[in-house]
């Protein structure tokens, strides 16, 4: 029996199974809602809550509680829009703004170290200095804009790449 | 929406695993440090309860016609993290603001969970118009003032400032000497000299108090002494006799005045005489 007498049986063509499944625009909009919703109580409305406390018992305030309600929100929804637009290259350059808005707020928050009040009746005045603790929490943005730039430069290099483990199906 | 090819167990591009890495590191951190906040928050809102409490102070006569101030800091830190590079500058001045002295204390630690106790004293030289004259003779409030810098939970550096007024009980509360009209008899002339005074102090005055009467022209006209023994809260009214020095003319002169105690002396300030 020659090799040529017998023809080769042609290998079966590959099974085209879905890599990875991309949630719907409305589920993720959906998702980043609630995500929102979850961390505007933890990192807005907890510290405003412990602040109207502070100053009801009148102690001057580090901060006020505008300028947390406002820096808490922007950072929030470019969260929630950071997690919508994961999937697209619009992903890497969020992810590098929110950072870089991030560590601005911790900037922002070391310009107002220490922290000075008085004690109701004058006895006794503190200053409380908390600026090497947010040095070293602005570690934490520096890593996600080095991690935003990486995703940034995947996905101008390889289009979609990062998709079937951002999204196994 | 849904994508095809390429089976998901392979490994993710190197470019891929560094930027999640990095995200993980990142969250870690995060946590991590507000963990670490969280607890250190606890741990100070529960050492605020207690901070910084001052007792009394006291005073006693020491050698030298010195006056101490003593008293002490006590320092609660119920919380978890330790207190630590304490330093503690103590100002003390009497009620008119003159400063009687200051006391430095520290580098220190008061560990988690523990107690320290630190005490103050201030040595104040007495003489005349000092500043610790009045603290001989008039009751008062003290003025404390206490800067207290600190480094709470290794990061948190505080600077603490203390202000408060503490009564003081003047051991010679109103001192008075007096001298009583003179008397004649048999070419001799008499005089009474009485001391008076509450001891607000919290020791016991044990000693003698001698006295000489001096003339405008600084003679001597004479003295004597008194034996004391007067408790916190006696009053002392004790009047004696004394024989003036011939031709010695006390009128428009100085009664001089001095406090043995413990074997040092401390000289008052002269009362003048009318």
């Amino acid at each position: 029996m020659s090799a040529a007498a017998v023809p080769a049986r042609a290998a079966p063509p590959p099974q085209e199974a879905p890599a990875y499944r991309i949630p719907s625009l409305t589920y993720r909009i959906l998702v980043a809602a609630f995500r929102l919703i979850l961390s505007f109580v933890l990192f807005v409305g907890l510290p405003v809550a412990l602040l109207a406390y502070v100053h009801s018992r009148g102690l001057a305030i580090p901060i006020s509680i505008a300028a947390v309600t406002t820096w808490g929100v922007v950072l929030l929804s470019l969260s929630a829009a950071r997690y919508v637009l994961k999937p697209t290259v619009a992903y890497g350059p969020l992810s590098i703004l929110v950072s870089a808005v991030f560590f601005a707020y911790l900037y922002y928050l070391v310009t107002l170290s220490p922290y000075r009040f008085v004690f109701p009746g004058g006895g006794a005045s503190v200053a409380a200095g908390y600026s090497m603790f947010l040095e070293i929490l602005m570690i934490v943005p520096v890593v996600e804009i080095i991690a935003g730039i990486l995703t940034t430069i995947e996905d101008f290099a390889s289009p979609g790449e990062r998709l079937p483990f951002d999204y196994p199906a | 929406m849904a994508g095809l090819v390429v089976p998901t167990h392979r490994q993710p591009p190197l470019i891929y695993r560094m930027a999640r890495a990095l995200r993980w590191t990142g969250i870690f951190v995060l946590v991590l440090l507000v963990v670490y906040a969280g607890t250190v928050a606890y741990s100070a809102y529960e050492a605020a309860h207690a901070t910084i409490e001052s007792r009394s102070l006291t005073g006693v006569l020491v050698a030298n016609g010195m006056i101490e101030v003593s008293g002490s800091f006590t320092l609660s830190n119920p919380g978890i993290y330790p207190i630590g590079g304490l330093e503690l500058f103590v100002y003390v001045a009497n009620s008119s603001d003159v400063p009687l002295g200051t006391v430095t204390l520290g580098p220190d630690t008061v560990m988690g969970g523990s107690t320290g106790l630190f005490p103050i004293t201030v040595k104040v030289p007495i003489a005349a118009s000092s500043a610790a004259e009045s603290l001989l003779f008039v009751d008062q409030y003290i003025h404390v003032k206490a800067w207290a810098n600190v480094t709470y939970a290794y990061l948190f550096p505080l600077s603490v400032m203390i202000a408060e007024s503490r009564s003081w009980g003047a051991p010679f509360e109103g001192f008075r000497a007096t001298l009583g009209s003179p008397s004649y008899q048999n070419g001799t002339v008499t005089t009474p000299v009485t001391l008076t005074w509450t001891n607000h102090a919290s020791f016991v005055e044990a000693g003698g108090i001698s006295f000489e009467i001096q003339s405008s022209g600084l003679a001597d006209c004479g003295g004597g002494s008194f034996s004391i023994n007067v408790g916190p809260g006696q009053l002392y009214n004790q009047t004696t006799d004394v024989t003036l020095n011939t031709g010695c003319n006390p009128m428009g002169g100085e009664l001089l005045t001095s406090f043995t105690f413990e074997g040092s002396t401390t000289s008052f300030p002269p009362e003048p005489i009318p």
